[in-house]
């Protein structure tokens, strides 16, 4: 009876082990001291194939010999566990990674190690994850790297050691910048400390010394509201693009230097034919001893000098790269400076010239001289639009407007108009429509003093119908180059 | 009988040198500083040759000489474009008149003009320009 309840413990024991042996999710291997296969379960016979009468290095990784580096070889010598990753050939020829858990196996408590228990377990599908994982972060087309809350480079990725150099555990100032400390306005510590994605433009030094122009975006490694421990960096370099800009800015420049020579000698070209025409009418009036001649011939000499000097003038004010003198004046005193200048000129020929002032204006930040001179510039040009139009009583109105945000000078006409072709001409350089009398130079200089103002200038005109010529100046800018002005 | 030339430029010193030259060298001179002007004159005079400046306020030269070669009455008249642009280079008479049936000014002047050249070339185009291409012969 007794006998018979410790046959039946013993039959329960043997179940429990061969389920558990069969139904553990693990690849489980028997193997004596002779790399021999003596047991394996339904998992492993499934993954590697037939065991029996084989080694384990046979078994494992289809090898005729045992591998370098055996783990169970180590059991066997210490007897004591072992944990190992490593790669072997499925039933199928598949690579198939694994971890291995290997156990000794002992008869007799205490005696030596006969067996040992293999339990591996499959990873090869994390394994491709992580495969794939590095592959994009080395191989992406920017620089990536983890750091610290110390600037310090934990991780790079490829792209990075190739550009930057194997910098690891250096702080990143020093390796981007090559700086000894951090950098001002430092994204990443704009980041450590807000928890949120920061982008900005930077410059630094390759590994070769040359500049490297990228675009740094950085974000917390940590989700929620937990403290950001870790900032990934990410750049993408525009060194080329930025090259390619310049090449663009170059050729421009060189374009507008040409386009600047070529209607250059365009206007000289008017100005000797006068000058010539000058000498030819005095000399004819010398020989024919005509003093009306004569006289004809000296005022040609006198007016085409006058032009070329105007010429060079407006030249120089417009080649002159200044900033503005900015001093507190108020806007309406400027306006009723100019009306005093041409009220006159215009009334003698029939234009009108009044002024639409805002009252409550107050004084702001400006060049006196330069907007004294892009009004100047305006109210010629609309005073010579009155007179190309056929209209009587034409009206040229110079208005100021304050806003919360911008001040405004506006110089309206009723005369000829402006029509589309020249209206996208009018700010280049020696664009005249006044054959002799301009020099092609007015609107420009005035959108380059407007423009170092921080202002913007604009046109709303149709042929034959009123042309609107606006000044805007954001009263904030005025205000910061005013600061800057003082400071200096 | 002397020689007719209407000239038409806006700059007015220019207009009075040619017409200096133009009076020494026994021709009648006709001067307008405007296109629309021109054609006024033109309708009077019958010139047997036209100076045309090109850049000029209000309607350009090229614009005038277009209109001048698509009307029967003036399309025979000698024209010599005088202009501060450089022909080589600068300017492109077919970029501005693509109509191949409109012909290519007789000739053109670059500013300042060389005046021996200048007489000499208006002679030659008025000697030149038959009586059956004469204005008014259709």
């Amino acid at each position: 009876m007794r006998k018979a309840r410790l046959d039946k413990s013993r039959r329960l024991v043997d179940t429990i082990y061969r389920t558990l042996f069969q139904q553990v999710p693990f690849n489980v291997a028997v193997i004596d001291r002779d790399h021999n296969v003596v047991n394996a379960n339904d998992n492993f016979t499934k993954r590697f194939g037939d065991w029996r009468g084989k080694k384990c290095y046979n078994v494992y990784k289809k090898l005729n010999q045992p591998c370098d580096e055996c783990p169970s070889a180590k059991v066997f010598e210490d007897g004591n566990v072992v944990v190992a990753d490593d790669v072997g050939v499925d039933q199928n020829g598949k690579e198939t990674h694994y971890v291995g858990h290997v156990a000794p196996i002992r008869m007799e408590e205490g005696g030596p190690v006969e067996y040992v228990l293999e339990m591996t377990r499959t990873v090869t599908g994390t394994k491709s994850w992580q495969q794939e994982y590095q592959i994009l972060f080395d191989r992406v087309p920017c620089y990536i790297t983890v750091i610290d809350r110390e600037f310090r480079i934990l991780r790079a990725n490829e792209a990075f050691r190739q550009t930057f150099g194997d910098k690891q555990n250096q702080h990143c100032y020093e390796v981007y910048k090559r700086r000894k400390t951090k950098c001002p306005n430092c994204p990443a510590a704009k980041t450590f400390k807000d928890g949120l994605v920061h982008h900005s433009q930077q410059v630094g030094t390759k590994k070769g010394g040359e500049k490297a122009h990228y675009v740094l975006s950085t974000s917390p490694l940590a989700r929620g509201d937990k403290e950001v421990i870790h900032v990934i960096e990410i750049s993408t370099d525009i060194t080329e693009t930025k090259k390619l800009e310049k090449e663009v800015v170059d050729a421009e420049r060189l374009a507008a230097v040409g386009q600047t020579v070529a209607g250059l000698a365009h206007s000289i070209k008017n100005m000797l034919m006068g000058l010539e025409g000058g000498m030819y009418i005095t000399k004819k009036a010398l020989v024919r001893d005509d003093k009306e001649m004569l006289s004809q011939g000296w005022d040609m000499l006198e007016r085409n000098f006058d032009k070329t000097t105007s010429l060079v003038k407006d030249f120089l004010s417009f080649s002159k790269g200044r900033l503005p003198e900015l001093v507190m004046v108020n806007p309406n005193s400027l306006v009723n400076e100019i009306i005093g200048l041409y009220q006159d000129i215009a009334k003698s020929i029939g234009v009108i010239l009044v002024a639409d002032l805002d009252p409550k204006i107050k004084d702001v930040p400006l060049d006196p001289k330069g907007i004294h001179t892009c009004l100047t510039n305006l109210v010629s040009n609309a005073i010579d639009a009155c007179q190309m139009s056929d209209k009587k009583d034409c009206h040229v109105c110079i208005k100021t407007k304050d806003t919360k945000n911008t001040l405004t000078f506006t110089v309206v006409d009723e005369g000829c108009g402006i029509d589309y072709d020249i209206k996208s001409r009018i700010f280049t350089t020696f664009f005249t429509t006044k054959g002799g009398k301009g020099t092609g130079l007015g609107l420009l200089t005035t959108r380059k003093i407007v423009q170092e103002h921080g202002g913007k200038i604009t046109v709303v005109s149709k042929k034959d119908e009123d042309t609107k010529f606006t000044m805007a100046f954001p009263k904030k800018r005025l205000q910061t180059l005013f600061k800057k002005d003082s400071a200096e | 009988m002397r020689k007719k030339i209407l000239i038409i430029d806006d700059e007015h010193d220019v207009m009075t040198y040619l017409v200096a030259v133009l009076d020494s060298n026994n021709y009648v001179s006709y001067s307008a500083d405007s296109v629309k002007d021109g054609f006024l004159i033109l309708e009077e005079v019958k010139p047997d040759l036209i100076c045309l400046d090109i850049m000029m306020p209000k309607e350009s030269g090229i614009s005038m000489y277009i209109r001048l070669k698509n009307d029967p009455t003036y399309k025979d008249i000698p024209v010599i474009i005088i202009s501060g642009v450089k022909q080589e280079n600068e300017f492109d008479f077919r970029s501005y008149v693509p109509d191949k049936t409109i012909p290519a000014p007789d000739c053109f002047m670059e500013k300042p003009i060389d005046v021996e050249e200048y007489i000499r070339t208006i002679g030659k185009l008025i000697s030149s320009a038959t009586p059956s291409k004469k204005r008014g012969n259709k």
